[in-house]
């Protein structure tokens, strides 16, 4: 049963995938990859790993995914723009494709006996998952753990200094520059000479 | 573990079938007299002059990211709180550390303008 | 037109099967449960039909009228005849929107926010799906039903639209981080996820004095306030301002399609309301637990004491809507990030000062969970 759940999650998954990267629409792409992190939700739900199967689902499609949209939405993309570059970006895409292929390989073939054996061992039966987690992440992995904190708040900064423009668009006095205003500045006075009347 | 998500599958495919099916049924209850006027999108009242699709505010983008952030930070604190007990006051110094250094950011944004909205 | 019929009834099938499949391996489990689905879903609605009809009434005696009155006694037939008169109006699909989005938007927001009663506890032990991670669950089906609003804007190609539900979306956003953040308070409170274990962490020697709206007081403001931000209702009502943006997100929806979002945000106030109760409330925790009361109404089954307070932030939402102002945009965003965040994170540090220590609640014999 659960063997036969795993393969219905995993064809959805890559149908899914598929789509994100074929299908026009970026709306629909993206979309397509909230399914995909859905069903992938569902596959570590089977691993019985319930806090990273909730935790994937309200991080990554409840905010990752909203700020895909936002983006998309905000640069209206164009699907003709989009074909343009295709040739262009083909050979750099394809070499990072093989670059990553490469290493999934190198990682499974260095630790791919124990990924088959290793599945939920350290679960004891009735310890909830996320004390489980709890328990070592915030001692045998406090430094990693505090290291997030400091990746966190890199994000934030890069975030605020990357997008915040100063805003011009209202409009408020400022004192020191009204009294630094010297009349040369603002008045002008030009010498006309006087019209003669016909 | 396992059967105890059984109903909550069942229970979005009949949140998916009550939104779905009394739309269906309104299809095949409602008249359908599509008109070209009837169609074009609200503006009150006029043509509709350019791309309903706008570019928006970054702002807003800002505010997407930092949720993110936020939501990540909450992510972390869910399992502190439920071993807190256990932990005690190593747990609660631990996590001092992260909440301050999340609370710099957070004092960084407030200072550089970027909750303010007009 | 044909096509999309098509495409409908082959998306229903493919759920019905899946349903079917689902429902044989739940029957071999529990048969009960599957009883109790349908029963509790129709309950949800009817209890969502007959809360528009409490917000026009109790709105109307609020402003000296009488609401409606005219179909059936008292009319209580009124949400009956505007379910009949949704179901036979025109679906609109507007010009140039995108009818597949637009027709799946509203049962994208339905979906979460039926599945987040999966987990509610209405009962001892009365519970769909006992899982541990409940609370995180319910945090993550909250945050789903932002993807209603948002694909709803974006599908129905309409400027009023698309601004309602950018505005929507960053408001929802904004108060589900306070809202978690005010949950994370709850569980240092009860120390487990799971909502029944969080009813149970609330029961004590003190009758309600051990739930946690005392303890959690910030929080509990907090978290019914972002609940009522986080469903678009008054005073925060800015994404559908009909005075300004015509109704927002679903300006375009007409017909069972915007019934359906109709449906979908009463349903959240009920589930805002219910979480609300379960988790400073007590639950199914009778409020005359220790004190010489407690006999006389020991007769009362557990979920009608829920659906009590259940009630009584019902009501407060309606109150809400007859009596306060709609807030500004840029205040509702202030309120957000400048008020809430602060004052939670402030709460939850007290609180790790006051759970470590093992203050007068947290002692471990008077809320150790039996």
């Amino acid at each position: 049963m659960t063997s036969l759940v795993f393969y219905i999650f995993a064809t959805i998954l890559i149908f899914a995938a598929i789509r994100v990267v074929t299908v026009k629409n970026p709306v629909h792409a993206s979309l397509f990859l909230v399914l995909a992190f859905f069903t992938s939700a569902g596959i570590w739900l089977l691993l019985e790993a319930e806090f990273l199967a909730i935790t994937l689902v309200l991080v990554y499609v409840g905010a990752v995914m909203v700020l895909f949209l936002f983006v998309i939405m905000m640069l209206d993309i164009d699907h003709k723009t989009l074909r343009e570059g295709f040739g262009r970006y083909f050979a750099i895409g394809s070499f990072v494709a093989v670059v990553v292929l490469l290493e999934l390989y190198m990682v499974f073939k260095a630790k791919g006996s124990d990924l088959a054996t290793t599945t939920a061992k350290a679960m004891a039966e009735d310890v909830p998952n996320t004390v489980a987690l709890g328990k070592v992440l915030y001692t045998d992995y406090l430094y990693p753990f505090e290291l997030a904190a400091m990746l966190l708040l890199v994000a934030m900064v890069a975030a605020i200094t990357l997008t915040m423009r100063p805003r011009r668009s209202n409009k408020y006095q400022e004192p020191s520059k009204q009294v630094e205003v010297k009349a040369s500045d603002r008045l002008k006075v030009l010498k006309m000479p006087a019209e003669k009347a016909e | 573990m396992l059967e105890n998500y059984i109903p909550i599958l069942l229970f979005i495919l009949v949140g998916l079938l009550v939104g779905l099916g009394p739309v269906l049924m309104g299809f095949l209850v409602g008249p359908h007299k599509p008109d070209e006027e009837k169609d074009s999108p609200y503006e009150c009242g006029f043509e509709a002059f350019e791309n309903a699709r706008m570019k928006f505010d970054i702002r807003y983008y800002l505010v997407a990211i930092l949720f993110i952030i936020f939501d990540l930070e909450i992510a972390f604190l869910f399992p502190w709180a439920i071993v807190l007990q256990d932990l005690g006051w190593y747990g609660f110094s631990v996590m001092s550390i992260f909440l301050g250094i999340l609370v710099v950011g957070f004092a960084y944004e407030w200072k550089k303008g970027a909750l303010e909205w007009e | 037109m044909i096509k999309l019929l098509g495409a409908f009834f082959l998306a229903l099938g493919l759920i019905g099967a899946a349903l079917l499949g689902v429902v044989y391996q739940i029957w071999l489990s529990s048969p009960w449960q599957l009883l109790w689905l349908p029963i509790t879903v129709v309950a949800l609605l009817l209890m969502v039909a007959y809360l528009t009809y409490a917000e026009r009434k109790i709105i109307g005696y609020m402003q000296i009228r009488i609401g409606p009155n005219r179909v059936g006694p008292r009319g209580w037939l009124q949400p009956i005849a505007d379910s009949i008169k949704l179901i036979c109006k025109e679906i609109i699909l507007p010009a140039k929107s995108n009818r597949f989005l637009f027709i799946i938007a509203p049962a994208l927001a339905m979906a979460p926010a039926l599945a987040a009663w999966a987990v509610i506890p209405f009962d001892d032990g009365w519970v769909f799906a006992d899982i541990n991670a409940a609370l995180l669950y319910l945090l993550a089906m909250t945050s789903l039903g932002v993807y209603g609003v948002i694909i709803a804007g974006w599908a129905s190609n309409s400027k009023y639209a698309f601004l309602g539900a950018i505005r929507s979306t960053a408001q929802i956003v904004s108060y589900e981080i306070a809202m978690g953040f005010a949950l994370v308070g709850v569980l240092m409170a009860s120390g487990s996820l799971n909502l029944g274990d969080i009813v149970r962490a609330q029961s004590g020697s003190h009758g309600i004095l051990d739930w946690f709206w005392l303890p959690l007081l910030p929080l509990f403001v907090v978290y019914f306030i972002s609940g009522v931000a986080e469903t678009n209702r008054a005073p925060f009502d800015v994404a559908e301002g009909e005075s300004e943006i015509v109704a927002g997100f679903h300006v375009e929806y007409s017909g069972m399609l915007f019934a359906v979002f109709f449906l979908a945000e009463y349903l959240n106030m009920i589930l805002i309301a219910a979480l609300t109760s379960i988790m400073f409330l007590g639950g199914w925790l009778s409020p005359f637990a220790d004190t010489p009361l407690e006999s006389l109404f020991a007769w009362v089954p557990g979920v009608a004491w829920l659906f009590l307070k259940t009630s009584i932030f019902l009501f407060l939402f309606l109150w809400f809507r007859a009596t306060f102002p709609r807030y500004r945009y840029d205040q509702i965003m202030r309120l957000g990030w400048k008020v809430f965040i602060p004052l939670t994170i402030v709460w939850i540090l007290v609180l790790g000062v006051m759970v470590v220590s093992e203050f007068a609640w947290f002692a471990p014999a008077v809320s150790s969970t039996v």
